[in-house]
């Protein structure tokens, strides 16, 4: 199976920021160093399980330019597969695990003249290494951040410490909301970013897209695949002449990866676009944020990891 | 001077008997960027003279590429030191570096990140020390620009014409690149790159005379010896050119590093390895017309040709 080049590191330090959430200090052997990572960025961590491999994307919340260590914030999710649970009930220190490199799919805009980030809950990690930057880069932003109360605020004590000036809380418990208002005050030039639930993500692409946003100077990051509307089973028609089928509880990918196909992949929630694809004939729904609108529409290659068939079968050009 | 290398160590480029374009990268077995061959002293020399004599030809950079050089630096050291430590050292004491090259016996002593403790540019200072030419594309807003390059020994082209270029802006030139679409696949696939999966590929040419430094800018000097081409003398006139080209994703500033390594070879020596000559002889005859144009070679392909053809029967005679 297709394997990425992975880091050794250390569990050093678990801190419970919260009720439902811990940080975790990685440390990476003596005299050996971390690659230094872009505002944004996040690492895949590779978990042993009795049932397997997990593989779980989690923004980076240290400092870009620390070589020592890194530090992954992970919320306790009740819809847990598997992958949060592990983190909190089973990780110790002195846990040994396999991670990425850093990726970077959420960068900051390099042409904004000022940037607004809109965070809700455990969506704020990966504000923690932008504000970071642009402050180290002299540059303007300010933050918007969304969380029940202060109590299960992650970083209320570090944003308020180190980005007073920029930063507003909003708690629900209060009934403070973040207003979609705020996209209408903006200068030219601001670009937007969210990461949070996905209904919090779509309530603000589609509140900054009604007023009239660029498409380029919004950007968004999820942490879990889209949500799939639409989903139903269907067949992958293969070159050798095999058929495998794809239900409606899994991915393509999952499906072709089973069956034993090299398919190499990555972040697995359709943006990297390393899974891509070419399809003969069948109707693609594709749910990815990596094709662009006229590959999307030109129906000929897939991202698998998040993309499905329309029609009951997609012939694919592989074997 | 010969800048000819030899045959043991030349990255002969061609798998099958016919050339098309396309995305030939394959992920690097041992990831390293940099390679010291025996020639490392003599490429040296040429290439800090045509820096000093040169510094608008061969090096150019945006000011906002600074962070990225320093990553640059740190990665050849890295990679130089942890390939050749019998040749290159580094002593860190948190960010004071002292650098030492055993071959050309210097010593540099900087503090990392500090651009005033280097008397020139990162990327200026660390392309004293490596064969390759390096080139840094910025990944910003959902696209690539040559943000920053030290380029010595280019195949025809120009780095002060092209900086601050997109990535498909650089290629246009390239006949069929984006009537094929390979243009969008192909900056598709850098921008997906990632670190610790650095990927390589080999490009190759033709051309008469055996200079390193062919640049754009210089062509009314090298490209006048396409016309003195013959039958006769092709063998040892006419050489190819093999870029090995490494990408490299740079994660502090989300960018990627193009290195790019020469090597020139004579057709004499290549007509030594019967198996490359027979297969260099096949992809020549069925060359496309547009690509033989653009890689130079329509002036004299015909006396390659006959050239190649003699050495093939040569050959079996033998």
């Amino acid at each position: 199976m297709y394997k990425e080049s992975t880091l050794s590191v250390q569990i050093s330090s678990i801190v419970q920021e919260t009720e439902h959430v811990k940080r975790f200090t990685l440390e990476i052997a003596k005299g050996k160093q971390l690659p230094r990572f872009s505002g944004g960025s996040h690492i895949s961590t590779y978990l042993e399980t009795p049932k397997g491999l997990l593989v779980r994307q989690y923004s980076l919340t240290s400092h870009p330019d620390d070589c020592s260590h890194y530090e992954i914030a992970v919320r306790l999710s009740e819809a847990s597969k598997g992958g949060s649970r592990i983190w909190h009930q089973s990780m110790k220190v002195g846990d040994h695990l396999q991670i990425s490199y850093p990726k970077n799919h959420f960068p900051l805009s390099f042409k904004a003249r000022h940037h607004v980030f809109y965070a809700a809950g455990i969506g704020i990690t990966p504000f923690i290494s932008m504000m970071q930057e642009l402050r180290d880069k002299g540059q303007t932003f300010e933050l918007h951040y969304a969380s029940k109360s202060k109590q299960y605020c992650s970083f209320y004590e570090f944003i308020t410490q180190h980005y007073s000036e920029q930063s507003h809380f909003y708690f629900s418990e209060d009934n403070h909301r973040i207003p979609t208002l705020f996209l209408e005050n903006h200068l030219v030039g601001t670009h937007v970013y969210f990461c949070g639930p996905e209904t919090f993500i779509e309530h603000f692409v589609k509140a900054a897209k009604d007023l009239g946003y660029p498409k380029k100077s919004v950007h968004q990051e999820r942490f879990s695949p889209p949500q799939l509307k639409r989903v139903k089973p269907f067949k992958v028609s293969l070159k050798s002449g095999n058929e495998i089928w794809v239900d409606e509880k899994q991915s393509m990918l999952d499906a072709l990866l089973q069956h034993g196909l090299n398919v190499p992949y990555s972040c697995k929630v359709g943006r990297c676009g390393t899974c891509e694809l070419p399809v003969i004939t069948g109707d693609i729904d594709h749910f990815d944020f990596f094709l662009s609108e006229d590959q999307q529409n030109a129906q000929n290659c897939i991202l698998p990891c998040v993309s499905r068939a329309k029609s009951d079968k997609l012939v694919m050009e592989i074997k | 001077m010969k800048w000819t290398g030899d045959l043991a160590h030349f990255p002969y480029p061609f798998k099958d008997s016919t050339y098309r374009y396309s995305n030939n990268s394959i992920p690097m077995k041992q990831p390293f960027c940099i390679e010291v061959t025996p020639s490392y002293k003599k490429e040296m020399l040429l290439k800090r003279k045509l820096l000093s004599d040169h510094p608008e030809r061969c090096y150019q950079s945006l000011p906002h590429s600074i962070t990225g050089q320093w990553e640059i630096v740190e990665l050849l050291i890295d990679h130089l030191i942890s390939q050749y430590p019998q040749h290159f050292s580094v002593e860190k004491e948190n960010n004071s570096w002292i650098f030492f090259n055993k071959i050309l016996d210097e010593k540099v002593e900087f503090i990392f990140g500090d651009e005033n403790s280097l008397s020139c540019e990162p990327l200026f200072f660390i392309s004293h020390h490596v064969q390759e030419d390096l080139i840094y594309m910025r990944q910003r807003d959902d696209d690539l620009y040559l943000d920053a390059g030290q380029l010595c020994f280019p195949a025809n082209w120009s780095l002060a014409f092209n900086i601050g270029m997109k990535f498909k802006n650089i290629h246009h030139p390239i006949p069929g690149f984006k009537e094929e679409g390979l243009d969008q696949r192909i900056l598709q696939f850098l921008m997906r790159l990632e670190a610790g999966t650095p990927w390589e590929r080999l490009n190759w040419s033709l051309m008469a005379g055996d200079r390193l430094d062919t640049s754009l800018e210089t062509f009314d000097q090298w490209g006048k010896l396409r016309k003195h081409v013959t039958r006769e003398n092709a063998g040892e006139l006419v050489h190819i050119r093999v870029e090995v080209q490494k990408l490299f994703r740079l994660p502090r500033t989300n960018s990627i590093l193009f290195s790019i390594h020469t090597h020139l070879l004579s057709l004499e020596q290549l007509s030594t390895n019967r198996e490359w000559l027979q297969q260099f002889y096949e992809i020549l005859s069925e060359l496309h017309a547009h690509i033989v144009e653009y890689k130079g070679i329509s002036h004299y392909k015909a006396s390659l040709m006959h050239y190649l053809e003699e050495q093939l029967e040569r050959v079996k005679a033998t």
